[in-house]
């Protein structure tokens, strides 16, 4: 057969189906301990168990609630800081080391803290994710505006552009194509804080879910939440991608 | 124009400054913006309406040969298409005078003898007086009435002045044919050779001493 590189897809689909049926076939030879080790069948026994007994939904409602109200927090302090810390020098001054700090250290060693700040509920995770999400649009605000084309910026003053003008033509536009080119980095992090937050502690939530399953050592229950929570991620990383190109459809 | 403060001296002016158009080398447009949006950003900022500054702005951009480019954002327009639209954004202002700083240095020869034709003709139509700075001394006489040779920077000053005796409209072809042209030429290259080898010898002793 002659190699097209069009029919990429339809190759790795096929591996894919492949790997899956030497899988099975291995656990039904034995071959896998079913203990460390799920067929790909008992991982989906363990899916459609979730979903057909309905008891993911409170966890998943959990997870959600917890991440989304995180990245909107996220997004709205660092936006509001990284403008702030851009436009006001001694404001960057104080701003920057902190968030250097948080930046260069892995944010989720703060978990353990904010469970005995906020409690196990839903206050610990929205922290998590807000945190993770904030630095990174801090920064992202900040050393975008500082590199706001100075051409565009002449451009409107030569025009008879004011302040205002300026803000509303060059600097907002500026920041909101920033924001929405970090947007999939932002839905990743929240998503990590809000699970592994309810990893640490919790009482619901997909986090917990898989706490719980280590536990109890149920291979297939764990698996079937990994698959569960890639599946979110990247259908919210969809959205944002449309999102984003209909917002930037300029670029 | 609020860009610089100067040093020393002043710049005097017998019309406000709102009526003093510039375009820069770069086309600066703002990239989330239309081209029918671009155009129409100095008229919005004098307090136009937005559809009337729309309507006026679809006006310039079919003058320039961009009817149907209106909702293109400037990415998707080539070189040329974005030179206009700057130009045309500057002439929606209708400016008394026009500061040009090598504005058509970017194009490619072909785009930038096309567009320079068309300013020319603009400006002798809407009678516009245009301050052109360049490097380029064939378009500084094709394109001018008097030419001023600078001396090197910083501290330039005015070297001389030559009149061009070309006659308006001008086409721009036709002026390189022109008897004047050639020895006019000739000698702002000699004046300007001789300021380039002095600055060149006075930084050699500058370095020396």
């Amino acid at each position: 057969m002659m190699y097209d590189p069009r029919y990429a897809w339809v190759r790795q689909l096929l591996a894919f189906v492949v790997l899956l049926l030497l899988w099975e076939a291995a656990g039904y030879a034995g071959m896998l301990n079913p203990l460390y080790m799920p067929t790909p069948t008992q991982i989906w026994g363990a899916l459609a168990e979730l979903f057909g007994s309905g008891r993911i939904w409170p966890h998943m409602e959990a997870t959600f609630t917890a991440a989304l109200v995180g990245l909107a927090l996220g997004i709205v302090v660092g936006i509001a800081l990284g403008v702030l810390a851009a436009l006001i020098p001694p404001v960057a001054e104080l701003l920057e080391p902190v968030m250097l700090l948080l930046n260069a250290i892995p944010r989720v060693i703060l978990a353990p803290l904010f469970v005995i700040w906020f409690g196990i509920g839903l206050g610990s995770k929205v922290a998590l994710a807000f945190i993770l999400v904030s630095v990174v649009i801090f920064f992202t605000v900040f050393t975008g505006i500082r590199q706001v084309d100075k051409k565009l910026v002449e451009r409107i003053i030569t025009l008879g552009g004011k302040r205002m003008d300026l803000l509303r033509q060059v600097y907002l536009p500026s920041v909101a194509a920033w924001v929405l080119g970090n947007l999939k980095v932002a839905v990743g992090f929240a998503f990590t804080g809000a699970v592994v937050g309810e990893f640490v502690a919790a009482s619901r939530g997909l986090g917990y879910l898989l706490s719980f399953a280590q536990s109890t050592y149920n291979a297939s229950l764990m698996m079937a939440l990994v698959l569960l929570i890639m599946a979110v991620v990247l259908i919210i990383f969809a959205l944002a991608g449309r999102l984003e190109k209909r917002l930037l459809r300029w670029s | 124009m609020r860009l610089q403060q100067p040093l020393a001296g002043k710049v005097e002016a017998e019309f406000p400054q709102a009526d003093i158009g510039i375009l820069f080398q770069d086309d600066a447009l703002l990239p989330w913006r239309t081209a029918r949006e671009n155009v129409a950003l100095g008229l919005i900022f004098r307090g136009m309406d937005k559809r009337r500054a729309h309507e006026s702005a679809d006006e310039w951009l079919a003058r320039f040969g961009l009817s149907g480019f209106e909702d293109r954002y400037p990415r998707r327009l080539s070189g040329g298409q974005r030179k206009r639209v700057a130009i045309a954004q500057a002439m929606a202002l209708k400016p008394k005078l026009l500061l040009m700083d090598e504005p058509f240095a970017s194009l490619d020869a072909i785009v930038r003898a096309r567009i320079s034709q068309e300013v020319v003709e603009l400006v002798e139509r809407e009678k516009i007086s245009v301050l052109l700075v360049t490097h380029d001394l064939e378009e500084a006489i094709a394109l001018s009435d008097a030419v001023y040779l600078l001396s090197q920077g910083p501290r330039a000053r005015v070297i001389q002045r030559y009149d061009v005796p070309l006659s308006r409209p001008r086409d721009l072809v036709r002026a390189k044919t022109h008897p004047a042209f050639a020895p006019l030429l000739q000698s702002l290259w000699s004046d300007l050779s001789r300021e380039v080898d002095m600055s060149a010898r006075a930084e050699r002793e500058r370095v020396a001493a």
